[in-house]
């Protein structure tokens, strides 16, 4: 097989939001970059993305990931902004804060615990999440179904177009002479002195590193830099309506209105295998579920359903490593493309721009895995 | 009792009607989803109603002829349901039919089949010309609707543009009906008659009466209205609604009308959506540039069980799309009832009558394919009108290797509006095609998403899995 010319800093498999998000990082941090990308046969788990930056619940279980996604939140005001200047396309990112309905007084309890353990572990940066009750709720957001007794709320949640985000950081690689070729299934990842060759279809790619952020490809890419990235399929359901006036003036955990006055209704959770076809009865819950909670979304019609497959470690929460065998090589997986693309571009590229990943990323090695079994 | 039937019949025109005539022959217990109030589908729209009315003399002698049929599809056991819906439709994970979920008097309702037909019919071309989404363009298909429904006809003189039958078929029975022709600028490039006089012969043998029917409506129009040949690009002008046309022949001028109504029409295509949904295998049809489904001899698409019959696997006209119809239900009886078997010399018949059909069709397919500009437009023409993306806005997406339909969706938004993609879909494979230097036959459309027709959150939300139906 041919060599391609020129050989990159970097080589990053997967040009899906985590690919393309530390692509973009790393450009930023002054190395070259070639992004290898699958066709569009790949599941393309950055298209089934709800769109919300979201920090509120998340980590209950690894605290570390509480902060990461804080962080990732943090940052998000800047690397729009970077996005938009680099890239001349906007992600559409707002923080009016977001809510997670509460249907019942129990689950309102359940979550106010669970704010607290939250709130105690962020070492004293301020979690910020609170609970509302009914009366408080319908001063922000009028309209709400009798079922909806109380919700969380956060400051730090907030949206954004997980299109134009997909869009827009393509731009900016392109435009700080980042290569991207596309129908690029990556084959094999073989040492090649001290640096990586990938072989792809378009022929082979050398790079002095490579990062794997090729979702589900992980699993099978892995081995092979002595790695082992155990995932699983979860398939999202997601449905949109036609446009509207304004109407949900700020992203909830179930619903969100987007820039273009579409509203987004999600979050089903199925463990269906790789298969992204929409199945109508989960369809129809979430339906139920957006109508209980906001009943005048009842009347808006329909235009689209789809599905698409997550990517989910064992645990839930992100894989970021480097390999013991192979330095240089790194994996990455996660769930949360748009909550996690500010710290993907502006705190994770730069560590492995520098060749290493920080101590705060021990906690997401996966050998947290190596005595876990699947659930 | 949970609704199970053998047989769910997707439409109710010329070939899901005769479907479901022949198959509730065999004894099959069958379902017949319509969304239209009355059967018929498109070609016989209201037929019942118009029966002895002034309005068949305008429609002419087919469409009246449509009624015979209709009775006796009214007269056949098959259960037929009127104004429904199909929204989205679950295939049997590979054991053969599937799950039809539709939508009846604002109640979202599931049916089983062991065998689905879908005789969901064809749609017009998309127009693509500058200026064809203000309002007083209008595609003829949609037009021949309000006729035959209200008896509706535009007020004021008419421009039309286009070619193909149905294009001739609508001026004649406008003329009729009282209206008045500004002018008919055909879009059927020069020179394409002496290539293909062949298959005009072979036409000519095979189906004499409609192609002297056609012949006669061409003479007809020629000698009665303005008509312009070769025109080889149109734009239309008016800021808030149509004012003027600019029309260009082959080798002329432009040149500048008023207009108050355009009626357009590049001839039509197999509907692909619930094929697409499906997942359906889909091949381009090079004699009639478009998708169709794959489906074998009796109609079968890739998928066990799913079966598609008329003009939705291929455009060949109602006639045809009868016998398919017919075809259809002897594979679904065999595969159903084995028990029962079909005379083979009705279905050698059935076979005789379609091929010579299909034979007549190769003239019309190759006289009337349209133009490249047709389907290449210039950079200023809308290409997805629900969210208003431009040709210039897609040609702008060559960086990067971008080039997949469902790309270019994600990337500029279109075909992400209420009409799905129906409307973008092949401009979008094209332009596609175009940037990329390939063809629309690799590119493919988009890859479709229920719902297939409109539904609201609410209907979506009371849909009850458990529900069961009298």
């Amino acid at each position: 097989m041919s060599m391609n010319e020129r050989a990159a800093d970097t080589l990053v498999i997967g040009g899906g939001l985590v690919g393309a998000a530390v692509a973009y990082g790393l450009l930023r941090a002054g190395e070259s970059v070639t992004v290898l990308d699958e066709g569009d046969v790949a599941l393309r788990a950055s298209r089934g993305n709800f769109g919300l930056v979201w920090v509120q619940s998340k980590g209950d279980k690894m605290h570390e990931y509480a902060r990461w996604t804080r962080g990732s939140a943090d940052l998000w005001p800047e690397f729009a902004g970077l996005l938009a200047q680099d890239g001349g396309i906007d992600p559409d990112y707002s923080k009016p804060g977001g809510i997670h309905f509460m249907l019942s007084e129990e689950d309102l309890e359940k979550k106010r615990a669970q704010l607290h353990r939250l709130h105690n572990s962020l070492e004293g940066q301020e979690y910020g999440a609170e609970i509302i009750d009914r009366e408080q709720l319908d001063a922000m957001l009028p309209g709400l179904g009798p079922d909806v007794v109380g919700a969380s709320w956060s400051p730090h949640d907030g949206h954004a177009s997980p299109l134009r985000l997909m869009r827009g950081l393509h731009s900016a690689i392109a435009a700080k002479g980042g290569r991207y070729v596309a129908d690029a299934k990556a084959e094999k990842v073989e040492r090649d002195g001290s640096g990586y060759v990938v072989r792809t279809a378009k022929g082979a790619f050398r790079g002095d590193k490579v990062v794997l952020a090729a979702g589900h490809g992980n699993k099978w890419l892995a081995p092979s830099v002595g790695l082992d990235v155990p995932l699983r399929p979860e398939k999202g359901q997601i449905i949109v309506t036609e446009r509207v006036r304004p109407l949900i003036p700020m992203p909830t955990h179930v619903m969100r209105q987007t820039a273009e006055g579409t509203i987004m209704v999600g979050d089903s959770h199925e463990d269906t295998g790789y298969s992204d076809a929409s199945t109508s009865s989960v369809v129809s819950d979430i339906a139920k579920h957006a109508v209980r909670c906001f009943p005048a979304l009842g009347q808006l019609r329909v235009v689209r359903t789809w599905g698409a497959v997550r990517v989910l470690s064992l645990d839930g929460f992100p894989i970021y490593q480097e390999s013991a065998t192979h330095p240089g090589a790194f994996s990455i997986n996660c769930h949360s493309g748009v909550t996690l693309a500010g710290a993907h571009a502006l705190a994770l590229a730069p560590m492995i721009a520098r060749g290493r990943l920080d101590a705060s990323l021990d906690a997401f090695h996966s050998r947290r895995f190596e005595h876990a079994t699947a659930h | 009792m949970s609704d199970h039937v053998d047989l769910i019949i997707i439409g109710a025109g010329p070939a899901g009607m005769s479907a479901a005539i022949a198959a509730s022959r065999q004894g099959l217990s069958i379902v017949v989803l319509d969304e239209q109030a009355r059967p018929g589908g498109q070609i016989w729209r209201n037929v019942e109603q118009r029966r002895d009315g002034a309005l068949s003399t305008v429609l002419g002698r087919d469409y009246a002829a449509g009624a015979e049929l209709v009775d006796r599809f009214r007269a056949c056991p098959a259960d037929y349901r009127a104004e429904a819906s199909v929204w989205h439709i679950d295939e049997g994970q590979g054991t053969g039919g599937g799950k039809v979920f539709y939508l009846k008097d604002h109640q979202a309702r599931v049916l089983e089949g062991r065998c689905i037909l879908l005789a969901t019919g064809a749609q017009e071309r998309p127009p693509a010309f500058p200026g064809w989404t203000l309002p007083g363009v209008m595609g003829i298909g949609a037009a021949q609707v309000t006729l035959k429904s209200g008896g509706q006809i535009p007020d004021g003189p008419v421009w039309i543009a286009g070619c193909g039958p149905l294009a001739y078929l609508y001026a004649m029975q406008l003329r009729r009906a009282g209206g008045t022709i500004a002018g008919f600028l055909d879009t059927t490039p020069p020179g394409r008659l002496l290539p293909n006089f062949f298959a005009f012969l072979q036409a000519m043998l095979f189906q004499p009466a409609p192609m002297l029917k056609g012949v006669a409506w061409q003479l007809a129009l020629r000698c009665t209205v303005p008509w312009v040949p070769h025109v080889a690009a149109l734009t239309a002008d008016g800021g808030d609604r149509l004012k003027t046309l600019t029309y260009t022949t082959t080798g002329g001028k432009p040149v500048t009308v008023e207009a108050a109504h355009l009626l357009v029409h590049e001839g039509i295509v197999p509907g692909t959506h619930p094929t697409l949904m499906l997942g359906c295998e889909q091949a381009w049809s090079d004699a009639q540039d478009c998708f169709a489904p794959k489906l074998d001899e009796w109609g079968e698409t890739s998928l066990p069980g799913i079966f598609v019959a008329g003009d939705a696997g291929g455009i060949a006209g109602a006639q045809a799309a009868r016998l398919r119809g017919e075809l259809a239900a002897v594979a679904i009886m065999r595969r159903l009832k084995p028990s029962a078997v079909a005379e083979r010399d009705a279905v050698k018949r059935l076979r005789s009558r379609l091929s010579r059909i299909i034979a007549g069709r190769a003239f019309l397919d190759r006289y009337f394919r349209p133009r490249e500009a047709a389907c290449l437009p210039p950079d200023d023409t809308v290409i997805c009108r629900c969210e208003g993306v431009t040709a210039a806005q897609i040609r702008a997406l060559t960086t990067n290797g971008l080039g997949d339909p469902n790309m270019v969706k994600a990337f500029t938004r279109a075909g992400m509006g209420p009409c799905q993609g129906r409307q973008c879909g092949y401009g979008v494979a094209r332009l596609t095609a175009e940037i990329t230097g390939t063809h629309a036959a690799t590119v493919g459309l988009y890859r479709a998403r229920p719902p297939l027709k409109p539904i609201t959150l609410g209907e979506l939300a009371v849909l009850d899995k458990q529900r069961t139906e009298a």
